[in-house]
């Protein structure tokens, strides 16, 4: 039946037909290779070929594989350092650049510069900047702070250290935007009243901006933690594909990769840890989920 | 905006990006033994025909190629696609899934035995029975497979000789004559270690680059990689351990750039920037050099490669392949052999820094003139070319010490070199690291 404005009257079907474009693109490109993955843990399949059905081998190889226990090792360190410098620092980034002085605009714009600039240019000027015979090192040796070049790179923990450096640098720019608009939305008149009682800068930041911006630090907290459990190009670049000195920086998707890709790829083993970093990924979700369901409360 | 808004979008985006974050890792399928095509002695129909990354530089040549193919037989059809090198492998090994590999492919040494061993390649040897001849014999020799007789399953292309390249000047600054180069493992180390004295830290010997050396400079020592039946790992020997004791001690003494104990890519901007003296291994590179970095092109000087005991290089040829199942294989063997031979080879070699598999090609004098012998790129070509000459396979890479062993096997070579293991332990636990691998391959 057609109104007076021409449109046709929508039926029951109509809301799924718009969905459906949608839908079949999650389900084809993500829902399917999931279970895909869920069902290849299961198997001891390898790259060219099917595997047959091993039970929980996969699972029961990783539990006593060295490597799985040091690349778990390094993703919770990693998102537990990279994590708490993610939420903070940006916030107090933001905060500043808010301040109305001149020129304040080329700071914003040089904050975000590093989100732009490719994850590969980003490793390769890092690189550069903490080899041993880079910036870092030749202005610590003239300056007579350090005898040996400190190997930034060379070493597994060191190496962890400077990918979570470029990590948090990398991040900073982006998180800031996501609190610039938080802070756009925090009323004015909170500031004025608590200024009018007394409150000082300090005062009104933990009393009002955290706060009123709490609900973005959950957010920012959650998307940094997904991409410091999935970090691979700061590693691969800084620290070559062994993943540091003896693979010793190695994440879970780094392993991941080392574990599935090549002709000799392990498919079955490498789904098995992929189900694994799922379930560790989940676990922060929940943990996430019972920080925000007390944070309404 | 509300409160619970970011909540909802924190709790929905991580769900997605869980998902996200293991969706990308699954593979299935499989690959069985394809049915044979025959030939039915007549040259025509469509047949695809895959390079890896020839475009655009090369694009005029290779269509030169196909014009003149197609002209000879008319009735034939070549349909030309490029990949990128970049994932080159993932998507012949997607396309073998799918039932989809093109008639004539352009395969590596790994894409070879990967497509060989599971029946994918047609026996070109079968094909044509005097076509063994028209090659070098260590490229013909490559492409046959272990168990399957005189059978040769792809026709060899392209080949990329070792040789040696260094910095003469650097060289003779250490009290080294640059004309008597290093010719064994033991030789290069104690080069090497001279240089590491001399230099006083402003340049290194080397690159690290285990996995680079491996098994390739233990195959030089006559160290056993593999047992006599070839189903386990032997390289456990108080020579392999004195490789990694020359290893530590001079990545120690400032022989090799640390950072490439881990990495490699840098080592045409350190060699062209006077910081290391012995360059890459590869005539190709000898070109770059000419072109970026004048300076250290003329201060270049060009051997043959270290082969240690051995005495020859190695051999890894490009090749074709052709699909078993191919619908057309006498065009596709025609068209493979087409670009295979000597003439078009040779044209090939002029246009880029490689060398043709095809003997009558190699022979060509232009792969023999040694100029006045003063020119790194003509002397590079001449003594590349000398070289393939008599390459071998036993000095390949054998095919059991896949990427994966590389990879255990380097892990422990690493942490020894840097003082964190004892070399013996480290030789010790690589070997039964390479040993499970390689024991888990064959139970699958």
């Amino acid at each position: 039946m057609e109104t007076e404005t021409g449109l046709v009257h929508r039926t029951w079907w109509t809301p799924y037909l718009f969905l459906a474009p949608g839908l079949a693109m999650v389900t084809l490109f993500s829902l399917w290779p999931f279970v895909n993955t869920v069902i290849l843990s299961f198997t001891d399949a390898r790259i060219l070929r099917g595997g047959s059905f091993v039970g929980l081998d996969n699972y029961r190889r990783a539990f006593a594989d060295p490597d799985f226990w040091v690349a778990t090792g390094n993703s919770v360190l990693y998102l537990a350092v990279v994590v708490p410098c993610l939420v903070l620092l940006p916030l107090a980034l933001a905060v500043l650049v808010r301040t109305k002085i001149p020129g304040i605009g080329f700071f914003r714009s040089a904050f975000y510069t590093p989100v732009i600039a490719s994850a590969v240019v980003v490793g390769l000027i890092w690189q550069w900047v903490l080899r041993s015979d880079g910036l870092v090192n030749t202005v610590f040796q003239r300056l007579h702070l350090v005898s040996e070049p400190v190997p930034f790179l060379t070493d597994s923990a060191m190496l962890l250290v400077s990918a979570m450096i470029v990590t948090v640098w990398k991040g900073l720019g982006y998180y800031m935007v996501f609190y610039l608009a938080a802070l756009g939305n925090v009323p004015a008149t909170l500031y004025e009243a608590a200024a009018l009682d007394g409150a000082g800068p300090v005062r009104r930041f933990f009393s009002i901006t955290v706060p009123q911006v709490k609900p973005m630090m959950l957010l920012v907290g959650t998307l940094s933690a997904i991409s410091a459990l999935r970090v691979f190009t700061e590693i691969y670049i800084l620290g070559g594909e062994s993943g540091g000195p003896g693979g010793g920086a190695r994440t879970l998707p780094f392993l991941i990769r080392q574990v599935g890709l090549g002709f000799a790829g392990e498919t079955g083993y490498a789904s098995a840890i992929s189900i694994l970093l799922f379930l560790l990924t989940l676990v922060f979700s929940l943990l996430g989920r019972r920080l925000s369901k007390g944070d309404e409360r | 905006m509300t409160r619970s808004n970011p909540t909802r979008i924190a709790v929905a985006l991580l769900a997605a990006g869980a998902l996200l974050s293991t969706s990308g890792c699954g593979l299935s399928g499989g690959a069985g033994d394809a049915k044979e095509a025959e030939r039915t002695g007549r040259v025509a129909g469509r047949i695809t025909f895959r390079t890896l990354q020839l475009k655009p530089t090369f694009t005029a040549y290779v269509q030169g190629v196909i014009d003149a193919f197609e002209k000879q037989y008319p009735e034939a059809e070549v349909i030309w696609e490029d990949v990128p090198g970049d994932g080159y492998n993932e998507k012949l090994v997607a396309d073998a899934q799918a039932g989809a590999l093109p008639d004539v492919v352009n395969l590596s040494t790994d894409s070879f035995q990967l497509l060989g061993d599971r029946g994918m390649l047609a026996d070109v040897a079968q094909l044509d029975g005097a076509l063994a001849k028209e090659y070098v014999p260590g490229a013909w020799e490559q492409f046959k497979l272990p168990g399957r007789g005189d059978s040769v399953y792809a026709y060899p292309w392209y080949v990329t000789p070792e040789i040696l390249t260094y910095n003469r000047e650097l060289f003779e600054k250490a009290g080294l004559d640059p004309d008597r180069p290093p010719t064994g493992v033991e030789e290069f180390f104690d080069c090497a270690e001279r240089i590491a004295a001399a230099s006083g830290g402003r340049y290194s010997a080397f690159m690290a680059d285990p996995k680079g050396r491996l098994p390739g400079d233990w195959q030089k020592m006559g160290i056993p990689i593999l047992s006599e039946k070839q189903d386990r790992f032997t390289f456990d020997t108080d020579k392999a351990v004195e490789w990694v004791e020359r290893m530590k001690d001079l990545y120690a003494k400032g022989a090799m750039p640390k950072e490439s104990l881990l990495k490699s890519d840098d080592i045409n901007q350190l060699y062209g920037g006077g910081k290391i003296v012995f360059g890459p291994g590869s005539p190709g590179f000898v070109k770059d050099i000419k072109q970026n970095a004048p300076q250290i092109y003329a201060k270049t000087q060009v051997a043959g490669a270290v082969t240690g005991k051995l005495g020859h290089i190695g051999i890894y040829a490009q090749s074709l392949g052709i699909r078993k199942d191919t619908e057309h294989l006498d065009a596709a063997a025609e068209f493979a052999k087409w670009v295979t031979n000597g003439p078009n080879q040779v044209e090939f070699s002029r246009k880029a820094t490689i060398y043709p598999s095809n003997a009558q090609g190699l022979a060509d004098p232009f792969f023999s003139d040694r100029g006045d012998g003063k020119d790194a790129e003509t002397l590079a070509r001449a003594v590349g070319a000398d070289q393939l000459k008599t390459a071998a396979l036993d000095a390949n890479t054998p095919v059991q010490w896949t990427n994966q062993v590389g990879d255990a096997v380097v892990r422990e070579m690493q942490k020894a070199i840097k003082g964190e293991q004892d070399p013996r332990t480290a030789v010790q636990k690589a070997q039964e690291a390479a040993n499970r691998l390689l024991a888990a391959a064959a139970e699958k």
